[in-house]
């Protein structure tokens, strides 16, 4: 029984399972032993497992500074039991690769494929993982448009969910962000959305900034939008641009108006939302504000912001978060069930809600520097620890999942910096943030130590990462590789490049292939795609083949290195009910290579491969056997070479539950 | 105005006082049913009671004789036309309680909106003080600095704001307890109190000012004086909502709700016609 702030007494299904556990003994003769023990129709589970889940964890440096002595935790766990190399994914990226541990199969059964799929038959990207359906029916009233028919947010992999299972079985689950679950499957567990989670614009994370600096956005990176300020007597009047407002018929973006009081001579401002006010000082980030849209009389919706004042002369420059979806309100799915976010909120006030909240894109544009994203980035793996606490205080059965980004996002932007032969390397820079990814796997090590103080004799922890890193050296433009080869043809012959999404210059009749996605490779088949030339069977096969084999060839003709190191061909690597859903081809890069910034929306550049100067420096678009995660356990791993998937046969396994027929995973101890 | 607050004050401080370490609910309750008897005595007194009897009679009356001849469409007419005049004789009759009555209502709101209007600073919680400066003063030539006492931290230098005669700061609560800030404003010294860590129905003053009607509703401190450079101080503490069963409910709709509750059932004790 727990009492909230409120003193009203509430029973959890936890609680309830705890209270029952007397009556466990009498089922002692459970065919699954002494794991799982039935009580009240509830399974109270005296064995538990603890799984972290850090995003991008590399076996190399995880060893490599396990060795030095400077992951002591993590020494620790795997003297008691084993550390390992992880098979990923295939593509190696997050989406794909949480996706294959959450059902236990590889892309084939779950159908998620790369970051992006395409619409075939308008050739235009769409996201892979979710899909938001309008309201069907609607009404116009005047300006209104009234939804008649709510419209929905679809999550687009197949396939169960592993908790999922267990709650089939009455094993109880927490399942903290972990990628690829919005919006979050059907489930009584508790569940909280992670990567993939729009804002509230319905974007991957959109910041706003308002300065008086003629700023550009590099529209290959997006993710914010740069609003010209002027100061006008001391105050600076703005709109933070919310989400499109469906409400009426031509569908403006709501917004709402707020303005910025600065001091003549102090280094402060006062900002002024409509219905709240508060002072910042230069180089100060405000705590957590609500901000409500108003989209029609009765309806409105509320979304969180935190406010960085960067500089207030000689430019003013005001940095705003993507507006994050509101916990204890969500305008989207973010939990279940629906009050476990408002619960979180009630107990830890906003926290971020948003799939990656760390904002690369406004470190990448120059909006925010590195200290300035560490310190946001920091934010966030504050709130993760203090739930990740209040999560393992009460955790008294079946399973927890908790996730950690940082140790992704922080890879990405500054492996630049702790590596002199990348073309962004900053020798001042790197002499302040050259060992930045060294601190956050030993705050990596931190959470571990954190979590193993906490859990008793009975918990089995497997600590685990979707995939590893590398250097982002280099760029390749596959689609212009393709038009160098012949396999994608413009309508004007002279058209050296294209900065549009949609493949716009593209001469459909004559183009036989086109890259879209991180990874991914289609053939222009008929029958399949709009304007499709290759016919399906015998001249698929052919030419994906002789594709392929020419990818694996191509040179990089600075290094003579080999790009790609595998071209797979789907049905070669995939199994399961969506093979036939798959890119024909899937490109692995060698260490040091990555698809461009232009190429995964279909844009094409003019160099087939060039030097990657963004601060976006690290990555994991390689080869899945040069870009393997770690797994990191209390039992000694028995499998020689154990993969993502093999993690989810094991957490059913260690509560006496029979793999499905479609799972391809097998038990690593 | 300053003397009837002060008065009200210590009325109220005392009768808050057996409530304070429980709670923001049993104060609450308790100052509804003495408000909803209160309010009833009142309302006996200054009514006529035998006319507001009749009037609700009449209305009985009627509206068992439209049930009756139902079918006398003239007769219903004529029924209804007599409940609409029998109801504005009823409303008549209650104007002069309720005119009696506004004025007492009011200061008690202003009590009321006193203790459960504002939550106190919880240590380490950040609040913005605003104090705007009296008519014809600049807020840019005006020199000004905000001092505390232990228990408060000034975090911001002042931010002035010529076009509203306003100088702003941040505070951050460290340590519960009645604190004290201390405007400089052009040499003149100006305190405003500071509430931090108490709970509901302490006292929270988030206004000092010298306007009659900001001292009517907001009597938690004495008025600035008349010749004062500040015209209001104001500091924006969180707004206070009383849990219920899960969720909140503002004080207004609490009190509200209760001594109305407490005036229906307590009518007959009293022997008090409504």
């Amino acid at each position: 029984m727990s009492y909230d702030k409120n003193n009203s007494r509430t029973m959890s299904r936890r609680t309830f399972i705890k209270t029952g556990a007397g009556a466990a003994a009498l089922a002692a003769l459970d065919t699954r032993g002494d794991f799982v023990k039935k009580a009240f129709g509830k399974s109270a589970t005296r064995g538990k497992v603890l799984v972290l889940g850090f995003d991008g964890m590399d076996p190399h440096l995880t060893g490599v500074w396990m060795k030095e002595g400077k992951l002591p935790a993590f020494q620790k766990l795997a003297a008691r039991g084993g550390f390992s190399r992880l098979g990923t994914s295939t593509p190696p990226q997050s989406p794909v690769a949480w996706s294959n541990f959450i059902t236990g199969m590889n892309p084939g059964g779950h159908g998620i494929f790369d970051f992006m799929h395409r619409d075939p038959k308008t050739y235009f990207p769409i996201f892979s993982a979710s899909a938001t359906d309008e309201a069907a029916k609607t009404v116009r009233i005047g300006k209104y448009v009234l939804p008649i028919k709510g419209g929905e947010v679809r999550n687009l992999r197949k396939g169960r969910a592993f908790w999922q299972i267990l709650e089939d079985h009455d094993i109880p689950a927490t399942i903290w962000k972990i990628p690829g679950n919005y919006p979050p499957v059907a489930t009584k567990q508790r569940t909280l959305s992670g990567m993939g989670t729009p804002d509230l614009v319905g974007s991957y994370g959109i910041f706003n900034y308002y300065t008086t600096e003629l700023l550009e956005m590099n529209e290959d990176i997006g993710g914010g939008k740069i609003h010209l300020a002027y100061v006008i007597g001391n105050r600076v009047d703005a709109k933070l641009p919310g989400p499109v407002n469906t409400f009426l018929q031509d569908r403006p973006e709501a917004e709402v108006d707020f303005r910025v009081y600065l001091d003549s001579a102090a280094a402060v401002a006062k900002v002024a939302l409509p219905d709240q006010e508060f002072i910042l000082k230069e180089k100060e980030w405000s705590g957590w504000k609500r901000v409500r849209f108003h989209l029609m009389p009765t309806q409105s919706v509320t979304g969180l912001v935190r406010f960085y004042l960067k500089e207030i002369r000689p430019q003013f420059k005001l940095y705003v978060t993507p507006i994050n979806i509101d916990p204890a309100d969500p305008a989207l799915p973010i939990s279940t069930p629906e009050s476990y976010a408002a619960e979180l909120e009630k107990k830890f006030g906003p926290f971020y809600t948003k799939g990656l909240p760390a904002d690369t894109s406004a470190l990448d544009n120059d909006v925010l520097d590195e200290g300035e994203f560490l310190a946001q980035d920091g934010q966030i793996l504050e709130e993760s620890r203090a739930m990740l606490e209040y999560e393992l205080n009460r955790f008294d059965s079946g399973l927890l999942f908790y996730y950690i980004s940082s140790t992704d996002q922080r890879q990405h932007m500054f492996w630049r910096l702790q590596d002199e032969k990348h073309p962004a390397y900053d020798a001042a820079l790197a002499a302040v943030y050259g060992d930045v990814i060294e601190r956050t796997y030993r705050q990596a090590d931190e959470i571990l130590a954190q979590a193993l103080s906490s859990i008793d004799k009975d918990t089995s922890v497997i600590v685990m990462s979707d995939h590893g890193f590398n250097p982002y050296y280099r760029s390749f433009h596959l689609n212009t590789w393709l038009l160098s080869e012949g396999y994608h043809v413009f309508k004007n012959p002279f058209k050296k490049e294209e900065t549009e999404i949609g493949f716009p210059s593209t001469d459909w009749s004559k183009t036989r292939a086109y890259g879209l996605g991180l990874n991914s490779l289609y053939l222009n088949q008929r029958g399949r795609e709009g304007e499709g030339i290759v016919a399906a069977g015998a001249e698929t096969e052919a030419l994906v083949r002789e594709i392929a084999r020419k990818l694996e060839a191509y040179r990089d003709p600075k290094t003579n290195e080999q790009v790609v190191l595998h071209a797979a061909v789907a049905r070669d690597v995939y199994s399961g009910a969506h093979v036939g859903e798959a890119p024909d081809i899937i490109l692995g890069f060698n260490r040091g290579y990555r698809i461009s910034f232009q190429s995964p929306l279909g844009r094409i550049g003019q160099e087939i491969i060039e030097n990657n100067t963004e601060k976006w420096s690290g990555d994991h678009m390689g080869a899945a056997d040069v870009t393997p995660g770690i797994v990191l356990t209390d039992r000694p791993i028995r499998a020689e070479a154990p993969a993502l998937y093999d993690l989810t046969a094991t957490i059913l396994q260690t509560f006496g539950i029979e793999r499905p027929a479609d799972m391809v995973g097998k038990p690593i101890f | 105005m300053g003397v009837l607050n002060s008065i009200l004050g210590l009325i109220f401080d005392g009768f808050f006082a057996p409530f304070r370490a429980l709670g923001p609910w049993p104060g609450m309750i308790v100052v509804s049913l003495v408000t909803g008897i209160v309010m009833l005595l009142i309302f006996k007194k200054t009514s006529n009671q035998d006319a507001i009897k009749r009037a609700k009679n009449q209305i009985k009356a009627r509206l068992l004789e439209i049930r009756l001849f139902k079918n006398d469409t003239g007769g219903s007419f004529r029924s209804q036309a007599a409940i609409l005049g029998a109801n504005f004789r009823y409303m008549g009759h209650a104007l002069r309680p309720m005119l009696v009555m506004f004025i007492p209502v009011l200061l008690i709101l202003a009590q009321l909106n006193l203790r459960y209007g504002a939550a106190s600073l919880r240590p380490g919680e950040q609040a913005l003080v605003k104090m705007t400066l009296a008519e014809g003063a600049s807020a840019e030539e005006t020199a000004t600095s905000l001092q505390s006492s232990d228990g408060v931290v000034v975090e911001t230098p002042p931010l002035r704001i010529e076009e509203e005669r306003e100088v702003d700061w941040r505070i951050r609560a460290e340590a519960p307890g009645l604190h004290l800030l201390t405007f400089n404003v052009g040499g003149t010294a100006v305190e405003k109190s500071v509430s931090v860590g108490q709970n509901a129905p302490a006292k929270v003053a988030a206004l000092r000012a010298r306007t009659f009607m900001d001292l009517f509703l907001y009597p938690g401190e004495k008025p600035l004086p008349k010749n004062s450079p500040v015209s209001k101080i104001e500091i924006v503490f969180p707004p206070l909502r009383l849990p219920l069963f899960g969720g909140t409910v503002h004080w207004l709709v609490a009190f509200f709700v209760l001594s109305i509750v407490f005036g229906f059932a307590l009518k007959g004790v009293f022997k008090v016609e409504i």
